[in-house]
């Protein structure tokens, strides 16, 4: 049971080449939040051993509760699964990113998701007496099916809505720039073949990226200086107008 | 511009005309299916369910009120000649246009005697043994999958468990929908019966 086809993985492989060269409005969004100045162009590499950590212990959370955390854990789990097709939105942790974007680019989901992560949890208990990390992969995902159709009861909307929330966020967190905390060692981009942001491009490294050769060169946007300069230009346009 | 005023009763006219051909059409098209209908009229199929009963409410757990599982269904005086049947679960209370439909199977073995309750819900999943090779067709809910009732509040639906006996097996690609899948048998459907029951929220 996958959320999301092949097809859709390969689909989103080129929404997230744009959107690597592009994200200009996504990193001004992070860049209100007082946690992303630190991290520094030069930290990208350090998302290499991210997946490893995590496995040990959960760091400090930003946003979510622990409660609202675990639940989201074993949701972006059931969406895109850990299977042999490979790793999944628990490598990349894309409950990391979203917990970081919810004080920041997606702020204005922060309610969406306390109010809907409890519906859901609620659902599961009167529907399936548990609640939702107890149940099997099977049944997580007969109750993410009813909350995807929108048959779910108890959601402030229909809980379809809620459904295409997480599941828009788990893919963000899945095949974003590893810079926005999610695609941990580069696992969603390996996922469905994406070199890598790259400035330029030979004709030989064409010819290999065609037959599907060309190695991963495991870059983020942030890697390169002059997207760098481009955002932070973008930030002081940005501080400045809001100052004003 | 000038309007002449002959122009009106010949719209009249094509109004007219237009109205009654495709009447003209419907009829001549449900005397064509009378007379196949008689030709071929299907057998009557008994379906009965351990946990379904006629005309009574739908229990829970085959709803997404509880753990929307497929519920178990049972046949019998399947006519002679049977080669393979299939299931389609609808709603005639829902759907644009109606029916809503919940579950679509087929290619189910003429020796299946019924469908065990809760088919796998993943598509990678074999089939229970007693129906190996059936396949789950695409619901209103577009997945290959049973999804039981979820009615708006209100009045209640009614669900019918239609059977379909089958005088051929059909060469049948999965991802059917109950449209498609009806088209692809008509015209071989040699028994046929149902079971309705209710659920309401």
């Amino acid at each position: 049971m996958t959320f999301i086809s092949r097809r859709d993985l390969l689909k989103r492989a080129a929404v997230v080449g744009a959107a690597a060269t592009a994200s200009a409005d996504v990193a001004r969004a992070f860049q209100a939040s007082d946690d992303v100045a630190p991290h520094g162009p030069a930290e990208a590499g350090h998302y290499a051993g991210a997946a490893h950590e995590m496995a040990a212990a959960r760091e400090p959370l930003e946003n979510l509760t622990a409660t609202e955390a675990d639940l989201l854990d074993a949701i972006v789990a059931r969406l895109i699964p850990t299977d042999a097709n490979g790793p999944g939105a628990t490598e990349a942790r894309a409950a990391h990113y979203i917990d970081r974007a919810l004080g920041g680019a997606l702020a204005s989901s922060r309610q969406a998701y306390t109010a809907g992560l409890e519906a859901l949890d609620r659902y599961s208990r009167s529907s399936r007496g548990k609640p939702f990390t107890a149940l099997s992969a099977t049944d997580q995902d007969s109750v993410l099916i009813d909350v995807e159709t929108g048959a779910a009861t108890g959601f402030p909307e229909r809980s379809s809505v809620f459904f295409a929330l997480v599941l828009n966020h788990t893919q963000q967190g899945t095949f974003g720039d590893p810079y926005y905390g999610g695609n941990a060692n580069f696992v969603g981009w390996d996922l469905v073949g994406y070199p890598g942001v790259r400035t330029m491009v030979t004709a030989a490294e064409q010819q290999r990226l065609e037959k599907h050769e060309l190695t991963p060169n495991h870059k983020s946007a942030y890697d390169y200086e002059s997207f760098t300069k481009a955002t932070a230009s973008l930030s002081r346009q940005s501080s400045g107008r809001e100052g004003a | 511009m000038m309007i002449e005023k002959g122009v009106v009763p010949l719209f009249g006219v094509s109004g007219w005309r237009k109205g009654v051909r495709p009447l003209f059409r419907c009829l001549l098209a449900l005397l064509a299916a009378a007379t196949l209908g008689a030709q071929t009229a299907p057998q009557k199929i008994v379906v009965g369910s351990p946990t379904l009963i006629a005309d009574q409410r739908i229990p829970r757990d085959y709803t997404p009120d509880g753990r929307n599982v497929s519920p178990p269904l049972t046949w019998s005086q399947v006519p002679a000649g049977t080669k393979e049947l299939a299931v389609i679960c609808e709603d005639p209370d829902a759907g644009n246009p109606p029916p809503f439909t919940h579950w679509v199977v087929y290619k189910i073995p003429v020796t299946a005697k019924g469908l065990p309750e809760g088919l796998p819900i993943d598509p990678a999943a074999a089939m229970p043994a007693e129906i190996a090779g059936a396949i789950q067709g695409v619901s209103g809910f577009r997945r290959p999958i049973y999804r039981g009732p979820a009615p708006p509040p209100g009045k209640p639906h009614h669900y019918h468990f239609v059977v379909y006996a089958l005088d051929v097996v059909l060469d049948l690609k999965p991802g059917l929908n109950r449209a498609e899948l009806l088209a692809a048998i008509q015209g071989h459907i040699i028994g046929q019966g149902e079971l309705v029951a209710i659920y309401e929220r």
